[in-house]
């Protein structure tokens, strides 16, 4: 640890400054906008958004669905970075290739790709018909689950890649011990690994529940607008009804549920710590 | 014992859920048919060869690839010595900093979009491709700062300390030392950078303006009406342009070594 | 070396810059939609006419608005197409001028429905369209807009979100087809949201439908006519509906920025752009339906777009105050009843 604090200044300020101007201070700006009314600063536009049943239910809709997402998520990441992270490196590196190639395809190209998947006569349903699981073909697209697969597609790359980076410079013996320790598997996972590679948790979690938040088209197409999220609130509140005001409030909903989450996160993964 | 067998047949369903979905894209890219289909109908060149015809999408790409890099490459540039402050510093405002600059990350893109249009672009009359750029560096800059904050978090800081009471200055310490250390996690950091920047589309909605369209955003406008498999061929073409990326680092940078 | 590369470069930028400042330049805000097709028929042959650059800014209706309301006090745009609500928006908003049409030489051989479609002299029609359903004749007959609701197909339908363009014109003339044709929609909304769950789905990209009913998921949704061409392309009976009760369309306008520096070469690009020779080019490449009633197309092409006088009058058209005053309620109504 050095203390020099004019250098430690000197090499974080240029980021933060620019930050807060280019990003921050805008933004601070127009979520003001939601606190403004006909008599000075009121949190009416707030108690208003949430006396409305439709808000409420699509809210926690919202808190829920994104809240899966980042548990599964989080479940599927740890296995499968746990994996990759114990290949051998040429294959390691082949395997994080194949984890981060759907993040560069377009987003609207993939929810079309899974309505060839998970339509009526997509390879889900074929396959299901075909070991005899069901009978006739399943409603899958156009419900909460389409959303729930297409939304944890999107965004369990970031967790993996977080996880595979937390992982990797977590002291290798550090399991190792734990076993020989004899604590079982949960023991190891819960108390060694989880506040080793908290970091990756906190940033992948963080990542995949803001992301499904803020997604606007997976909802709006797998969901066939009958999955009704904040988002889709937003958009048209902006790009319908003009209304900017109505906009920020839904704004600044989501951003605290985001800082909340990763608040959570950060708790979660270093109470074990203390212990 | 179960654990070994389990653990690639767990990763080979996941790979194959991520991507499922690319390969129903790359079929239908070849495919002769006019829609997306699984198994594809025919085999034809056709919709790749649609893709060079369409010009706009010539402008967009490079418009969206010099964001893309340019954006990431600044991120990286405010980015990496933010993060090394915060892990190696004790910094009065660590957190406050940390908190800033990772704000991109939680606001909604189409706030983004708007807040910057009406508060910083028309008000200090920022062209369009500077306002694109600028608000491309601040939404990579969280990735920039966290991915390499990470790899920071656990390279033992002794190594740069004994490197700096071995008489070497540091900056020296930082070039030679830390930075071979974390090349891995600023690959990791340019690749989410990049990927983030290059699809990004609300916020580059709002701040495109006459002549000047990122690649996202026109191909969104041109699926408003037609999905033809001309976009899988053009998503396709990307994403194999990315592999190509990805293989060149792994090339040059030894990247499995060190993410 | 290096440095004649440097100053080699500099002095193409310099010379690049005195080649711009003496031509003009007319900034031009359009639907993102066929732009190559537009860059052969419309902008390219209007550089050469005017010797002057034509920058265009693409994108949906609603964000070129927004963008343009920003850009209030510098106007950036010199003209813009929208659509029909949108432009009364635009006037209410302070954002457009009256269009002097007598600098318009081909004004009068405009339909009269194009001529002032809001009635304000602020915006002048360049194309419009029917929306009808498309449907597959051999599982289904269309002869209502009711038969869309009805059991035995309700679930193989897809309905336009009410936030699309489509959306409104269908439920209105849905209502009329229930016979509940308020101009608040209820009657409409409410007896989609009775269906919703068997309702296939509430599109927001015309896009997906070909490929919805290619994987044969829908057999029937609204459409407008613009985007009917690909459905032609698949290997599947489908019809273009006649309703009893008519079909409903919109029509998109020209509007002319306020404050915009380049009126003179805007108004010659408007009228260039409604010329005989540039619509009847545009028609026959699919891409517009002619609002200049000279234009004659083909039977095939005919098929394909909206054409004609008697189609023009026959249009149930929403007017735009209705529109304007009513989305936000609609919108409420449309969460409550079908996005709950």
């Amino acid at each position: 640890m050095f203390h020099n604090r004019a250098e430690a200044m000197a090499l974080a300020l240029p980021a933060a400054v620019f930050a807060a101007a280019v990003f921050l201070l805008p933004v601070i700006l127009l979520l003001a906008e939601g606190f403004k009314s006909a008599e000075g600063w009121s949190a009416a536009a707030y108690t208003g958004f949430f006396s409305e049943p439709i808000n409420q239910t699509v809210f926690w809709r919202t808190l829920r669905l994104g809240a899966i997402v980042t548990v599964v998520s989080a479940v599927i990441g740890y296995a499968a970075a746990f994996a990759i992270v114990n290949l051998k490196p040429g294959t390691k590196g082949r395997m994080i290739g194949l984890v981060i190639l759907p993040l560069m395809i377009s987003p609207v190209a993939r929810t079309y790709a899974w309505i060839v998947i998970l339509g009526r006569t997509g390879i889900v349903n074929q396959a299901l018909q075909g070991l005899g699981l069901t009978d006739g073909p399943l409603r899958i697209l156009f419900t909460e689950t389409a959303v729930f697969i297409g939304l944890l597609q999107l965004f369990l790359p970031l967790m993996i890649i977080s996880l595979i980076s937390a992982l990797e410079n977590m002291p290798r013996d550090a399991v190792p011990a734990a076993r020989v320790l004899g604590a079982n598997w949960f023991q190891v996972f819960w108390k060694v690994i989880l506040p080793l590679t908290k970091e990756g948790v906190v940033i992948g979690g963080t990542l995949v529940f803001t992301g499904s938040l803020t997604a606007y088209i997976t909802p709006a197409i797998l969901g066939g607008s009958k999955v009704l999220m904040l988002e889709t609130l937003l958009y048209q509140q902006v790009s319908v009804a003009n209304d900017f005001v109505s906009a920020s409030v839904i704004a600044l909903i989501l951003i605290v549920m985001s800082f909340a989450a990763n608040l959570l996160l950060k708790r979660v993964a270093t109470a074990r710590n203390n212990r | 014992m179960i654990q070994r067998l389990f653990a690639p047949f767990a990763l080979f369903l996941v790979i194959g859920f991520l991507i499922g979905p690319f390969l129903i894209i790359v079929a239908a890219s070849f495919s002769a048919g006019e829609t997306l289909a699984f198994p594809p109908q025919g085999f034809s060149l056709r919709w790749i060869a649609k893709v060079f015809t369409v010009e706009s999408f010539r402008d967009s790409f490079a418009t969206s690839m010099m964001l893309a890099i340019g954006g990431t490459f600044c991120a990286l540039v405010l980015g990496i010595p933010a993060a090394y402050a915060m892990s190696r510093y004790k910094l009065p405002l660590s957190e406050t900093v940390r908190t800033i600059v990772s704000a991109p990350v939680i606001v909604p893109g189409i706030i983004v979009g708007l807040a910057l249009l009406r508060y910083f672009v028309v008000p200090f009359g920022i062209g369009i491709t500077p306002a694109l750029f600028l608000a491309h560096t601040a939404l990579v800059l969280p990735y920039a700062v966290r991915v390499v904050s990470a790899s920071l978090a656990n390279l033992r800081s002794d190594i740069e300390e004994a490197a700096v009471l071995l008489g070497s200055s540091r900056l020296g310490a930082f070039f030679r030392v830390v930075l071979p250390n974390i090349r891995g996690g600023i690959l990791s950091a340019f690749i989410l950078g990049f990927v983030t920047s290059f699809n990004q589309v609300p916020v580059s909605l709002f701040l495109s303006g006459p002549g000047v369209r990122t690649l996202p955003i026109d191909m969104i406008a041109y699926m408003e009406i037609v999905f033809d498999p001309s976009v899988a061929a053009l998503s396709s073409l990307l994403a194999f342009m990315s592999i190509g990326i990805v293989f060149l680092a792994e090339r040059f940078l030894g990247f499995s070594r060190y993410v | 070396m290096k440095k004649v590369i440097l100053a080699s470069g500099v002095a193409l930028m310099l010379g690049m810059g005195a080649a711009h400042a003496q031509e003009k330049t007319l900034t031009i805000s359009v639907y993102a939609f066929a732009q190559d097709e537009f860059k052969k028929i419309v902008y390219d042959p209007f550089e050469k006419l005017c010797s002057c650059k034509l920058v265009v800014e693409t994108g949906n209706s609603v964000e070129r608005l927004a963008k343009m309301e920003a850009n209030k006090a510098n106007p950036v745009v010199d003209m813009a197409v929208v659509s029909m609500a949108d432009a009364l928006a635009a006037t209410r908003s302070d954002l457009i001028e009256k269009i002097d049409t007598s600098k318009l030489s081909n004004f009068d051989k405009l339909y009269d429905i194009a001529k002032d479609p809001n009635g304000d002299g602020m915006s002048v029609g360049y194309t419009f369209y029917a929306t009808s359903i498309a449907y597959r004749t051999d599982k289904m007959k269309i002869e209502s807009w009711a038969d869309l609701l009805k059991p035995e197909y309700v679930e193989h339908v897809a309905f336009p979100n009410v936030t699309t363009n489509q959306g409104p014109p269908a439920l209105y003339m849905l209502g009329q087809a229930l016979g509940k044709d308020s101009p608040d929609l209820k009657g409409a909304i409410e007896a989609l949201g009775e269906k919703k769950d068997e309702i296939v789905t509430f599109y927001v990209k015309s896009s997906q439908l070909v490929q919805l009913m290619q994987q044969e998921e829908i057999w029937a949704a609204p459409i407008g006519r613009f985007s009917w061409a690909p459905f032609t392309k698949l290997d599947l009976p489908i019809g273009w509906a006649t309703p009893k009760e008519g079909q409903t369309g919109g029509m998109n306008v020209m509007v002319l920025a306020k404050g915009s520096k380049n009126q003179e070469l805007a108004l010659q690009f408007m009228d260039f752009w409604l010329s005989t020779e540039v619509q009847a080019k545009l028609a026959e490449a699919l891409v517009d339906s002619p609002a200049n009633k000279e234009v004659k197309v083909s039977d095939q092409v005919a098929n394909n777009i909206t054409y004609g006088q008697e189609t023009a009058e026959s249009l149930k058209l929403i007017p735009s105050d209705v529109a304007l005053d009513n989305r936000n309620a609609w919108l409420s109504e449309w969460n409550a009843k079908v996005g709950q």
